[in-house]
């Protein structure tokens, strides 16, 4: 199982997401780049956060470095650029900005190592991933930066590798059980009648609120925003009502104020654009679920692969053998531990 | 006496004598005090690297804990000059030059919210920034012509300071967290971040995130145009956002 088979022919953008930090994303991002070298696949890399630097700002740990060929398109911030013993050559000096200067494109000239931070913002990655597979990368790859997972959103990147780990939690169980709760968000079920589709991405164009009721009567609500509004929500919903549509966030509170107040959620679908849309805690998603909530999207989520990685920072690990196979059977994608790929255990995990 | 020169590119610590190399440090061992326990400390300091440790001090911390307090020599030396941290890289302007700033370029009063959310309640460094009477000499924000300061004060949730941005049509969101020892905080500071992408709101605002243990790098992971650790005052804070929000065409 290689991450360039998942990925090459079928999506051009990529991202990797992580549950936490050290969850290994940058391990997968380097595993990709080995893969592609192999296969003569030109990439174009860049980080939503920093990566490649030598000592984690956060926890401090040593993280692994960015080892790049020849061909490579990288998009990095000005600062850092020097930081990498990789010649490059300066395609473009863009106008995005981070906190460690602007954002430079860059074509990989003699392999070495290089430090990625591109854009900060989701708006900005999709112009910089843009611009590099004009600039001649088959595949852009964008790493994540610590748990944050909306670069995930179909509107950024098309498809998705999420990195899960020890990390997350010293129980293995709790880990499976929050990364299978990530992946059921991530593949909430889309809405299908057509019309209901097109009423959906006009109010998420929009933004606000949106009912439809039944005979597809639809209607806005006077409402910027659905965060603090689940009770007017709720109490616009009639016995007629049948979806509800979020143009942005879907949190726990406005669950939980709009089924306070109406007994006709049951009969309601609540429509997001993507799972990166919806913040709920696991405890609080079984607890709707069983109050009859649910939750579809306008696109689907494409997540290609789940990497694990059995060694957490705060000193702990998991049996990397027994972490892989139980989260084999909790996932229906292909689960990877990329460090176990190398070892002797690969032919009897993977025939 | 004279002051020796130092080497900035071999920088040691200091005790006694230039380049001595000395070093105090401190930790607790999960084992009772003993003498066994005192030996214990020492073998750990030499693997650390520390040259003739000696444990000074040892303090029984209940059952089965030990506190050490350990000197020993670091051979190790840091080239000083080789040394840049990112920092905000705005020029900081006075109160009056802000003021102008906004009236000049902006062309309009700008809001600003200010808070600590999650279950963070130091609300000092927000305080300091944001509150009238400022702190340290320096007036905060909310004594500027021009900025409509709001504080939404200590254990704000995200979503309830993501919906008042969007209820006043915020320019920018100061967030002020003391991220912990067991870096609790730092979901919380990302969460904003995710929330204000699924509203659609993060590159339309100037979001800054303060506090003790934050800085400019730091925030790039999180996803903050920029971060302000300790000695930050509220003209640092107004010439970023106020720079930002022109460099960004958010007028």
């Amino acid at each position: 199982m290689s991450f360039v088979d998942l990925i090459y022919g079928k999506y051009r953008t990529v991202s990797v997401v992580g549950m936490g930090k050290n969850a290994g994303k940058t391990v997968v991002l380097n595993k990709i780049i080995e893969e592609a070298y192999d296969r003569y696949i030109s990439l174009g890399l860049t980080s939503i956060g920093r990566d490649g630097e030598r000592e984690d700002v956060v926890t401090k740990t040593d993280k692994p470095v960015i080892h790049v060929m020849e061909g490579t398109i990288v998009a990095t911030a000005q600062d850092i650029l020097l930081n990498s013993d990789a010649r490059l050559e300066i395609l473009e000096v863009t106008n995005y900005r981070t906190t460690l200067g602007p954002v430079v494109i860059c074509r990989v000239k003699e392999n070495g190592l290089v430090e990625l931070a591109g854009p900060g913002n989701n708006e900005e990655i999709r112009g910089v991933a843009k611009k590099m597979l004009v600039y001649g990368a088959d595949i852009v790859v964008v790493d994540g930066a610590i748990n944050r997972k909306t670069s995930a959103s179909p509107g950024v990147t098309e498809a998705t590798i999420l990195a899960t780990g020890a990390v997350v939690s010293r129980s293995m169980d709790r880990v499976i059980e929050e990364t299978a709760y990530q992946m059921e968000l991530f593949g909430l079920e889309a809405v299908k009648e057509e019309k209901i589709r097109t009423f959906a991405k006009e109010v998420i164009a929009e933004g606000g609120v949106g009912i439809v009721d039944q005979g597809e009567f639809v209607r806005k609500l006077p409402l910027k925003t659905a965060l603090n509004a689940g009770r007017i929500i709720g109490s616009g919903l009639t016995e007629d009502s049948r979806y509800i549509v979020f143009s942005g966030s879907l949190v726990k509170k406005t669950i939980d104020d709009l089924i306070a107040v109406t007994p006709h959620y049951k009969e309601v679908k609540f429509v997001v654009q993507d799972g990166t849309k919806v913040f709920i805690p696991r405890e609080d998603w079984m607890r709707f679920k069983k109050r009859g909530v649910r939750i579809q999207t306008l696109e689907p989520l494409h997540v290609l692969a789940v990497s694990i990685n059995p060694y957490a920072p705060q000193g702990y690990e998991f049996n990397a053998l027994e972490f892989l196979t139980k989260m084999k059977k909790a996932l229906r994608v292909p689960v990877i531990d990329v460090m176990l790929e190398g070892d002797d255990f690969h032919d009897e995990l993977y025939g | 006496m004279g002051l020796e020169k130092v080497d900035l590119t071999k920088v040691k610590p200091y005790g006694d004598t230039l380049n001595d190399g000395m070093v105090q440090m401190s930790f607790t061992l999960p084992v009772s005090a003993s003498e066994e326990a005192k030996e214990a400390a020492r073998r750990l300091a030499l693997k650390m690297g520390l040259e003739d440790p000696s444990v000074v001090s040892m303090k029984n911390m209940g059952p089965g804990f030990s506190f050490f307090i350990v000197y020993g020599r670091c051979g190790e030396s840091i080239d000083y000059t080789g040394i840049e941290v990112p920092k905000v890289d705005v020029e900081t302007m006075s109160k009056k030059e802000v003021e102008a700033f906004i009236e000049e370029k902006i062309k309009r009063d700008i809001t600003i919210i200010g808070a600590c959310t999650g279950s963070d309640a130091h609300t000092v460094g927000i305080d300091a920034i944001m509150n009238m009477k400022g702190y340290d000499g320096h007036y905060g924000l909310e004594r500027y012509n021009g900025i409509e300061a709001v504080n939404m004060g200590s254990q704000v949730p995200n979503e309830e300071l993501v919906a008042k941005a969007i209820e006043l049509k915020a320019d920018g969101i100061l967030v002020s967290q003391v991220v912990t020892q067991k870096d609790v905080h730092i979901p919380n500071l990302t969460e904003l971040i995710e929330l204000l992408e699924a509203e659609g709101l993060r590159e339309k605002m100037v979001v800054v995130c303060g506090g003790p243990r934050i800085n400019h790098e730091l925030a790039k992971e999180l996803g903050y145009d920029a971060g302000f650790g300790t000695g930050s005052y509220a003209e640092d804070v107004a010439s970023f956002v106020v720079d930002e929000i022109v460099k960004r065409k958010l007028i």
